[in-house]
């Protein structure tokens, strides 16, 4: 009886799901297969794995570069994220006379579009008419500017730090919460057991909030990964190639090159590597039945 | 004491530090929109405009309509968010007490799954679905995909807060002649207000700011949300940073009351299902 | 309040049961005013409101038809576009640019205006370039251009004239040489507004390949003889030369430049030279005084010549509109010479009715004289085409960006880099 009621209500949700979402990434898979270019479509045929023969083995545009950005996109990203995040939190965690401001100048970041964000940043590390330049220069730090979009080896790095200022936020009020739900009596407890404040922090803190630090970590990979605007308003991939990833890629072929069969085909390899990573990501941190946020 | 003393300095001059790296850039914007079109562009950069101007925020009114995109992504935001949370309470609520833990795994799974799935690889098929459907350039078909795109994560945290409350509370109310909806109505859901209200917040950010299916899916021009219409102000010839500064400013306000209220909300909602009693 | 969760989550569902119903777009009734939807591409806000002036017009003209526009942002405009024409949306009025016009006749969703062109009493008022634009594909005219972007050199007169130059570059080399003597680094003065990424090739190519004697005026990468016009010794001096311009006259971020950053280059005077369209400048004119700045033609190369790629967009009636000839009505109204010169005026690029030339001194006089200049002496302003149909095109772009800020960096020499384009080519 009461498994017939759950399964009601799960009901619209998962419809939405289908109707929205599971359905269209059915037919959108099956352009990856199709030589799916607008530019003819009279000769629209399954063709097999060639755009993702096309995609891997691009001369030009090399697929190993683009897999390398993605890794360094996402891990440097992730780390900062979380650990600005956590630190953040931390900070937050008891109040104090204007912690509510403090907190929403420090959180505000994501209320902000991502090209909004991308479009910024562009500006604001301008090798020329960026503020970033002019305040290093006026402080002493640089006596002449840097480019920090155009130089190969910078670039990631400058694209990197406006996804750490909109990632922060979302860690940050994650980990706030559950910081604060840790039971005082459990801290109490410890104090009683003659444990210091990292003791304190290593064996009560960091256990009681690991399901969350987990699973936040995991969706926020996902986004991370899927979150090319700030890229594309930034450097759109370049300069050469250097902060290409995976989805800007995707965009490139879609918005650019009116290729829908490979974009769609590295679309498939976004979602493929993504859900791989995750189970692996889930197997080894062992969730046990069931998760909490 | 002293120790206090030196956490509460420490925490001030970290916190500041953050805080001044973290509002620079939206620094940067306002007073953008504060200078007329001869000023942005000078060199030495100007930290202060010389003379602060509302135009480009008449501009943007008078000029673009922006006020009716505004009220109509407002309309869309507020009413899918709504939607979605409504929607997730159910959700969230079976999936965390679902009995049987295989099936509940795979759900959970297939939620986690579409977060992998990338917006363009959708697009299309939804724009060719919409199309016969007659649904193209439809505010409420928008709304109904937006409602789509944020479930799965609104039902995630939605369980999350639901796992916090003890199943005790229900079989009471059962004792006590519930019905299995009677409970969740009048003893779950009041708890976890806080929560819904965290999962709203969520929602109504993801939603207001989404550009591309709002681009492909809306067409008449007085249907348009704000970020499209912000994205409407690059064209061939460049950037409009007059108007668009002002835009993403105003833009940001309605985000910002909402995550104002919401951060007390999640907060309190991720804290308060522990169990107290 | 009795059961405030039930009624929430009924209202809800309600809401879902109901979307559906006003859900469904805009459907036009069988009587009253008949209402065609004109898609365009090239949005920006300002252009946006004229021709809502424009239709305003058409509209009390025409009591019995209604215009309803829609807009795209135009980074996606073109695609929303593509998707709306091969999903059979009832369209009648499109924006057909020129690198969309060989895809939208590919799939066959044009109507061919010969028919309209010969009946209109204007036909013959055109330019011939304009119908050189509109019989692009096939040659048959799939559209009737509207304007068209022909790249001019903006000069910073004021800059130049504190660095004491006076005279304006006649060829790319003086071009070249002023730029790099103007720079100086330590005033964070350059000389050239560079273009890095976003179609760059557009601007190298002029700069490159006008050294280059006989180019083919079909397809801009062949010379008269079949060779590819990249290999010919004088474009790879053309090369090697515009690479040192960039490490001599430009900073190094101008290899991230786009339209966005090169503009406000030239109005900061951050570089005093800048190529582009002339729908630049409203909003030049916008941020600097008269007294600062002017265009003048493009510079010619060593072969005395300077090849301009003339790119356009027009307007054109897909195929599966249902209201052609009305259509085709509106479209007469927004390309009449009057209406077209109004709407150049205000927006920039250039008008496609040889009248308009003739008698409206705004395009004959000010900054717009050099583009006169530039339409009228086909000897020495050659105009020739992108091999827009052949599909290796729309990703050419892409891969030009990343050899040659492979060869800016100096990661690969130019050697190198014009033999993978080339290869890219054959």
């Amino acid at each position: 009886m009461e498994r017939k009621f759950y399964r009601w209500m799960l009901v619209p949700a998962f419809l939405f799901l289908t109707a929205f979402i599971y359905y269209p990434v059915l037919r959108g898979s099956v352009m990856a297969f199709q030589n799916y270019n607008l530019f003819d479509l009279n000769q629209l045929r399954f063709n097999g794995f060639d755009n993702f023969k096309a995609v891997l083995s691009d001369p030009h545009i090399r697929f190993a570069q683009i897999l390398f950005n993605t890794a360094i996109w996402l891990f440097g990203s992730l780390f900062f994220q979380f650990v600005l995040g956590f630190g953040l939190a931390l900070l937050l965690k008891k109040p104090f006379a204007g912690r509510g401001l403090y907190t929403a100048f420090v959180f505000y970041g994501w209320a902000l579009s991502g090209f909004a964000i991308g479009l910024t940043w562009a500006w604001l590390f301008n090798g020329q008419f960026g503020l970033v330049n002019d305040m290093l220069i006026r402080i002493g730090l640089l006596s002449e500017p840097i480019g920090f979009l155009s130089n190969p080896n910078l670039a990631m790095i400058s694209v990197i730090i406006p996804n750490i200022w909109y990632g922060v936020p979302f860690f940050g009020i994650m980990l706030l919460a559950a910081l604060q739900s840790v039971p005082n009596e459990l801290y109490e407890a410890a104090t009683l057991d003659g444990a210091g404040s990292i003791r304190k922090f290593t064996s009560v803190t960091v256990p009681y909030v690991k399901p969350t630090i987990v699973s936040t970590i995991l969706l926020r990979t996902m986004w991370i990964v899927n979150f090319p605007d700030i890229i594309y308003a930034m450097t759109n991939g370049g300069p050469v190639n250097r902060t290409n990833i995976l989805a800007t890629q995707m965009i490139n072929k879609v918005f650019k090159e009116y290729d829908y069969g490979q974009g769609s085909a590295i679309g498939l390899i976004i979602m493929i590597l993504l859900f791989a990573y995750a189970m692996l990501y889930l197997r080894m941190t062992e969730k046990k039945g069931g998760d909490t946020l | 004491m002293k120790k206090h003393m030196v956490y509460s300095i420490g925490r001030f001059i970290l916190l500041t530090l953050y805080v001044l790296a973290a509002v620079f850039p939206l620094y940067w914007i306002i007073i953008t929109s504060l200078k007329g079109p001869k000023e942005i562009y000078t060199m030495p950069l100007q930290y202060l405009p010389t003379t602060a101007t509302l135009d480009s925020y008449r501009k943007l009114f008078s000029f673009s309509s922006f006020s009716l995109y505004f009220r109509n992504s407002l309309l869309v935001a507020f009413l899918s968010s709504l939607l979605a949370m409504a929607v997730s309470i159910l959700s969230g609520f079976s999936l965390s007490r679902y009995p049987k833990q295989r099936t509940k795994g795979i759900l959970q799974l297939a939620l986690y799954f579409t977060q992998t799935i990338p917006t363009f690889l959708i697009m299309v098929p939804i724009f060719t679905m919409f199309s016969k459907l007659g649904w193209v350039d439809s505010t409420g078909a928008l709304m109904l995909v937006y409602v789509a795109t944020v479930i799965a994560f609104s039902t995630i945290m939605s369980k999350g807060f639901f796992d916090r409350i003890p199943v005790s509370l229900e079989e009471a109310a059962k004792i006590d002649g519930c019905s299995m909806f009677q409970s969740l109505l009048y003893v779950v859901l009041p708890i976890t207000r806080p929560g819904m209200a965290a999962i709203f917040c969520f929602a109504f950010i993801n939603i207001w700011n989404e550009l591309f299916l709002a681009v492909m899916l809306l067409m008449s021009n007085d249907k348009m949300t704000v970020p499209v219409a912000l994205n409407s102000f690059i064209s061939k010839a460049g950037i409009s940073w007059d108007v668009m500064s002002a835009g993403i400013v105003i833009a940001l306000l309605p985000t910002m009351i909402v995550f104002g209220f919401g951060q007390k909300y999640i907060v309190a909602g991720l804290t308060e299902g522990s169990v107290k009693g | 309040m009795k059961h405030p969760m039930t009624i929430l989550l009924v209202l809800c569902t309600l809401l879902l049961v109901l979307s559906p119903a006003f859900a469904a777009g805009t459907k036009e009734e069988a009587s009253g005013p008949v209402t065609l939807t004109f898609v365009e591409t090239m949005t920006s806000p300002s252009r946006t409101a004229q021709i809502q002036e424009l239709i305003a017009k058409y509209e009390a003209q025409n009591p019995n038809v209604k215009i309803n526009l829609v807009s795209p942002p135009y980074e996606q405009a073109d695609n929303k576009l593509t998707l709306m024409l091969n999903s059979n949306q009832e369209l009648d009025i499109i924006e057909v640019r020129d690198h969309t016009v060989k895809q939208f006749v590919n799939n066959n969703k044009l109507v061919d205006l010969t028919d309209y062109l010969k009946t209109w009493d204007q036909g013959d008022d055109l330019l011939p370039l304009t119908m050189t634009a509109a019989t692009t594909v096939n040659n048959t005219p799939y559209l009737l251009p509207q304007f068209f972007f022909v790249k001019g050199l903006f000069v910073r007169t004021d800059i130049l004239a504190k660095h004491g130059f006076t005279t304006m570059p006649k060829t790319i080399e003086e071009l070249y040489k002023m730029s790099i003597a103007i720079t100086g680094k330590a005033a964070n003065q350059y000389g050239f507004g560079f273009r890095g990424k976003g179609s760059a090739f557009k601007i190298s190519d002029i700069l490159i390949l006008s050294d280059v004697d006989n180019i083919n005026v079909d397809n801009i990468y062949k010379t008269t003889d079949g060779s590819f016009a990249f290999s010919s010794p004088a474009a790879r001096k053309a090369v090697a030369a515009y690479v040192d311009l960039y490490k001599k006259a430009v900073p190094s971020d101008g290899i991230n430049w786009g339209f966005n950053e090169q503009v406000n280059g030239f109005i900061s005077g951050t570089t005093p030279f800048l190529v582009q369209d002339p729908d630049t400048v409203s909003m030049v004119a916008e941020a600097l005084d008269p007294s600062q700045w002017t265009v003048i033609p493009m510079p010619v190369g060593a072969s005395g010549k300077t090849y301009l790629d003339y790119g356009f967009a027009g307007l054109g009636i897909p195929s599966t509109s249902k209201h052609k000839d009305l259509a085709w009505d509106f479209i007469s109204f927004m390309v009449n010479a009057e209406n077209n010169a109004d709407f150049c005026r205000a927006y920039g690029p250039l008008p496609v009715h040889t009248s308009t030339y003739a008698n409206d001194p705004y395009f004959s006089s000010g900054v717009y004289k050099s583009w006169e200049i530039e339409m009228s002496n086909p000897a020495t302003y050659v105009f020739v085409k992108y091999p827009l149909d052949n599909p290796k095109y729309p990703a050419w772009a892409q891969v030009q960006e990343q050899t040659m800020q492979s060869l800016l960096l100096g990661s690969t020499t130019v050697d190198q880099a014009i033999k993978s384009w080339e290869d890219y080519w054959k």
